[in-house]
């Protein structure tokens, strides 16, 4: 809560200590920095990046996981309000919520981050070799080393174990060969005192140890590996390129299989939890060997098929479907090599009970998640509190705060979970921070002044090109002085030279006084990747007054010199053609000047259930007004039927101390019994009329509007009173507690998991261990039997999955095909179901018969969806801008999203949902002003025939149609991705920085005849 | 469809007549490719020191969205031998 009290906030500090740079900790630096406050950010690695760097893929879109995390890497390390602390541990946190002095180390590095310029020729001359633990021990590094290709930051670290000279005083290889002088060999390690008004805690997780589990033979058969080395081995980045080989010999493996739960559900040798990701991961890594080579065969053998998310159960399915993934129940018991080929023989106990014997190319363990290793250290230094397996302990009402105030957590620190969960729990945590430190935002972090743009209208193009010798990396192969020289008779271009290191702090000072001195207007440098370096260099001409877009830069080093090595020839004329057409695209460049826009700092919040509530208090902690709009007479949505949730918190005391606040607190409005009619307005400046007739401004928009429980059909239900739902047991266990003498029957899965509605519920399974305990503990000779066809006992949750069978809770394994067959008899419940196991038919007169019924999307999302330009899957649920990493934003900017709106959740989940989702609002609302992006399409309306191709094709809704009834377009929700410029028959676009002549330059330059 | 079936089956026939492809020439190629995803993979095969031929050009684009058929006309226009569209 932002407090007031007079002289606090003196005291308290509008900077936020992150530790850990895995996608959760960077995702809370980055609201916490976008919002204006200063971030330190610790990393005990050389790199940020953490587990996700390391994956392929992801599920269930099978997106590349390195394309994702890589632009937000570049991005936190670029942020001015982001400091990057890499290879560097927390010593001591003191101190209390607001006012923390953190200690930390600093690990002496050996190379001077202020130096090295990335360049890599370093590597090549170092002579020690080092098993590469980034690529899981599958190849070897040097020990002058980046953690992987696109490390951040770009600069080497020497491992200091394994350096020749720093064990043994000889070598120095690498500081003979370094042109950039970086190597630091007298580098030390140094403390620092870090002051900041809160914590979040993100340092991430570690994988099972394999070789704990000796039958699988991790260790001792070499082409069984864990999944996380198949994740390299499948990567194109990775030490074979993609091209899967196994690692015996070398051979490609056609016939693989993954045995699921390695160090997992298991408390012998292994975790007691669930890891909550591997049955996708190993879904995720058969379809993409698949993709690999159509010939490639997968069995998994699995326990329970765990896919509980947003569109998992569909991605099995396709599995199944398209990879022909065979799936097997069955526990391994054994595994052996055939001393010949190198092949295993898995030994399986299968699922009716007999064993069998199969025989793979390679085998693959999915290795479940641990606490990492110093997560017990860490927790103590930060003086937070943790279970007995070392998990930050959080409560399930309050997901992300700590024990220690001021200290929040985020991702696999306090639990197992998957990539968008972490990244929720991360803008949550962001949430939690800007509510104690809201008001100390802008007060750590230093405003850069800039002079004065200089007005080159009407001047002639004077471009200066400088081709960047990148030590050996270009000049190496590519002649660059021949290069320059060619440049220097391009029309426009008026100095061309090359210097050694262009992005070194001397060469861009070289850059800043060849403007002054040439006079030039325009600059091109032939150097590496604009995607990384671009930004910097459009700082240093800015600094000398010229506009940003002014600059464009030639990639000559990854596009030419590395991949055309001893090829120095065609090199230097292809290096020469790319410098040539980057001049005649610069020479046309335009300044590009960044309109703003003012920000309503008032949110408005569709749904009053406990997703929309706890957005609309975390906003109001924030500093933000609120309009709460709830469809019903009353607060509270789905959660007023539930009375305890799994762990056994008191839910409806929960809910209703929540309503009171939403309702005595001045700053949210509740409009109760009203939807929206209609919604105007863009990214800061929204205005909305509610059905009641009342207009409402608001700079965002937080869809909660929640889903609905299914009324179930199934099972003789309201024909027998014997038949009644979780929910309803659940009052009558409260009510009048559970009987002795009873016997209950669960069927899960009840109108989920088949089609129409082909997704997992959820919360189902929760729901009957929850009650199935309930019985057992107050009524031990009860009986209880639950009919299911995986229990999805997820991650910590699977204590009570054990906790339930421990109890004496009978649980039966049914399949869709065979469900269980149900008559009504007298006041009882006839349930008969087949087992397999024991091999008969099985029959329960049941006094209750329980059925598990799972979660709808509300009947009114779809037109909901409509109204506010939103698309939906194929359940009916909304849909996210991106499943992975921007889970609770919408495509279009200001809408955010939580709940079960989104998909369907638990009470935890959703808290932590929706305090994402305020996070995210917040940043964006602690903005005066909204500075649109400079490279956007500009509308020329006096040609535009208003054919309205650019507003059906427009995935951003930018181009609209106007009052007068011909087409205008709102900048402010244009990404200028181009694509009405590319429609557009009349060419009334132009993108900014990509503009027609711009391009058409550049194809003139790179055909002119020889 | 068929017609384009029953012309494959019996080859190419085309009425302009084959040319000789002169020694040691190369194909002129232009690439236009979407800054996110394509050019991002240009760089990494970079980054890997992977090799291609050198006679191929990248334009980037902010969308492969953003291409416009003038480009591609324009570039044939002017001699171009090949195009490449990749995001």
């Amino acid at each position: 809560m932002t407090k007031s009290v007079p002289g606090e906030e003196k005291r308290r500090k509008g900077a936020v200590l992150v530790v850990g740079s895995g996608i959760g900790g960077m995702q809370a630096a980055l609201d916490l920095a976008n919002s204006g406050l200063l971030v330190h950010m610790v990393e005990d690695e050389p790199s940020i990046g953490g587990t996700m760097a390391r994956l392929d893929k992801t599920f269930p879109t099978g997106d590349c996981s390195m394309c994702m995390i890589s632009p937000r890497m570049v991005e936190a390390s670029r942020h001015p309000n982001i400091k990057l602390h890499t290879m560097t541990r927390v010593l001591r946190v003191d101190g209390d919520e607001g006012d923390f002095t953190v200690t930390v180390r600093h690990r002496a590095r050996y190379v001077d981050p202020a130096r090295c310029t990335g360049c890599g020729a370093c590597e090549p001359e170092c002579p020690t070799k080092v098993p590469n633990s980034f690529n899981q021990g599958l190849d070897r590094r040097k020990a002058i080393y980046a953690l992987f290709p696109q490390a951040v930051p770009n600069t080497r670290a020497i491992d200091a174990q394994h350096c020749l000279y720093l064990t043994k005083k000889v070598c120095r290889k690498c500081e003979k060969v370094c042109e950039a002088k970086a190597i630091r060999f007298d580098d030390l390690d140094m403390e620092e005192e870090i002051h900041v008004g809160a914590v979040v805690l993100s340092a991430g997780l570690r994988t099972y140890r394999p070789e704990l589990r000796q039958e699988y033979g991790y260790g001792r058969l070499k082409n069984v590996v864990t999944s996380l080395q198949f994740e390299r081995l499948l990567s194109a980045s990775g030490p074979c390129g993609g091209v899967v080989a196994r690692p015996s010999d070398g051979a490609h493996p056609r016939r693989l299989a993954w045995v699921q739960c390695v160090g997992s559900r298991n408390a012998r040798n292994a975790n007691p939890w669930c890891s909550s990701v591997c049955c996708m991961y190993a879904a995720k890594q058969a379809i993409i060997a698949h993709e690999h080579d159509r010939n490639v065969q997968s069995t998994i053998f699995y326990m329970e098929l765990r896919a509980f998310g947003k569109d998992f159960d569909k991605y099995i399915d396709k599995a199944k479907r398209d990879a022909g993934v065979v799936y097997r129940r069955a526990m391994i018991a054994d595994v052996d090599e055939d001393p010949a080929t190198g092949n295993l023989l898995v030994h399986a106990v299968g699922e009716d009970g007999r064993m069998v014997r199969e025989e793979f190319d390679m085998l693959i363990l999915s290795i479940g998640f641990e606490p990492h290793g110093d997560a017990g250290e860490l927790a103590r230094t930060l003086g937070v509190d943790t279970d007995a397996y070392g998990f930050v302990t959080t409560s399930k009402l309050a997901p992300v705060a700590t024990s220690r105030l001021g200290v929040y957590v985020a991702g696999t620190s306090q639990g197992p979970k998957d990539i968008p969960e972490t990244v929720i729990q991360g803008s949550g945590a962001a949430a939690q921070v800007m509510g104690l430190l809201g008001d100390r935002r802008g007060t750590e972090v230093t405003k850069v002044v800039l002079p004065e743009e200089r007005d080159i209208s009407g001047e002639e193009s004077r471009v200066g090109v400088i081709v960047c010798h990148c030590g050996t990396n270009i000049a190496g192969t590519v002649d660059v002085a021949r290069v320059a020289e060619a440049a220097s008779h391009q029309p426009g271009v008026v100095h061309a030279e090359t210097i050694v290191y262009a992005c070194a702090p001397d060469g861009q000072q070289r850059i800043r006084d060849l403007v002054g001195e040439k006079n030039l207007n325009r600059v091109v440098v032939a150097s590496c990747t604009p995607r990384t370096h671009a930004p910097l260099f459009q700082d240093t001409i800015r600094e000398v007054g010229l506009n940003r877009f002014l600059f464009e830069l030639a990639d000559i080093r990854e596009q030419c010199s590395w991949c055309h090595m001893h090829d120095n020839e065609n090199a230097t004329r292809k290096a020469t053609e790319i410098v040539n057409m980057t001049v005649a695209k610069t020479r046309r460049l335009l300044p590009v000047t960044s309109a703003s826009v003012g920000v309503d700092r008032n949110a408005l919040v569709l749904g009053g259930g406990i997703a929309g509530m706890t957005a609309a208090l975390s906003l109001v902690e924030q500093g933000y007004g609120v309009h709460l709009v709830e469809a019903a007479e009353s607060l509270g949505g789905l959660l007023t039927k539930v009375r305890r949730n799994l762990e056994g918190d008191d839910v409806a005391a929960f809910l209703a101390a929540t309503i009171a606040r939403v309702l005595e607190n001045p700053r949210i409005t509740v409009h109760l019994g009203a939807t929206i009619d209609k919604i105007d307005g863009f990214v800061g400046n929204f205005v909305t009329t509610l059905t009641s007739g009342q207009e409402v401004r608001h700079g965002a928009v937080l869809v909660a509007t929640g889903g609905a429980e299914y009324q179930p059909v199934e099972y003789g239900y309201g024909d027998s009173p014997q038949v009644i739902t979780q929910r309803q047991l659940e009052n009558q266990l409260t009510a009048e507690g559970p009987r002795d003498d009873a016997t209950y029957v669960m069927v899960q899965c009840v109108g989920s998991r088949e089609e129409p509605n082909n997704y997992c519920s959820r919360i189902c399974c929760q729901d009957a261990l929850k009650n199935a305990i309930a019985i057992k503990e107050r009524a031990p000779q009860a009986k209880v039997v639950v009919l299911y066809r995986d229990m999805r006992a997820y991650g910590l949750k699977e204590d009570y999955y054990r906790r339930a069978r421990d109890l004496g809770v009978l649980f039966f394994l049914f399949t869709p095909e065979n469900k269980p067959r149900v008559e009504a008899l007298g006041d009882k419940v006839r349930v008969s179901f087949p087992s397999a196991v024991l091999g008969r038919e099985m029959r329960v007169d049941a006094d209750w018969l329980v059925l598990s019924t799972g979660l709808r999307p509300r009947p009114d999302g779809e037109e909901l969806a409509k109204k506010l330009k939103l698309t939906c899957n194929l359940d009916g649920f909304l849909l996210e801008a991106h499943v992975k990493l921007r889970p609770v934003d919408f495509p279009s900017e200001g809408l955010f999203l939580a709940g079960l709106a989104h998909a369907p959740k638990n009470l935890e989940e959703t808290i932590g949902q929706a305090l994402a989702a305020a996070g995210r609002a917040g940043a964006l609302l602690s903005h005066d002003s909204l500075t649109v992006s400079g490279v956007i399409s500009k509308h020329n309306r006096t040609i535009c025939m208003s054919c309205l191709a650019c507003v059906k094709k427009c995935p951003f809704g930018a181009p609209f149609i106007d009052s007068d009834g011909r087409v205008s377009h709102n900048e402010v929700k244009c990404t200028g991705c181009g694509i009405c410029a590319g429609v557009c028959p009349a060419k009334a676009y132009q993108v900014n920085y990509f503009r027609d002549d711009q391009l058409l330059a550049m194809i003139d330059s790179v055909t002119v005849m020889a | 469809m068929m017609g384009n079936d029953a012309a494959n089956s019996e080859g190419p026939k085309s009425p302009e007549k084959q040319q000789e492809v002169p020694a040691g020439w190369k194909a002129n190629i232009i690439a236009f490719a979407c800054h996110y995803c394509a050019f991002a993979a240009a760089d990494l095969a970079g980054v890997m020191r992977l090799s291609y031929p050198s006679n191929v050009k990248v334009v980037r684009l902010p969308c492969t969205g953003k291409l416009d058929h003038v480009y591609l006309l324009r570039a044939f226009e002017r001699g171009i031998d090949g195009v490449f569209v990749a995001g």
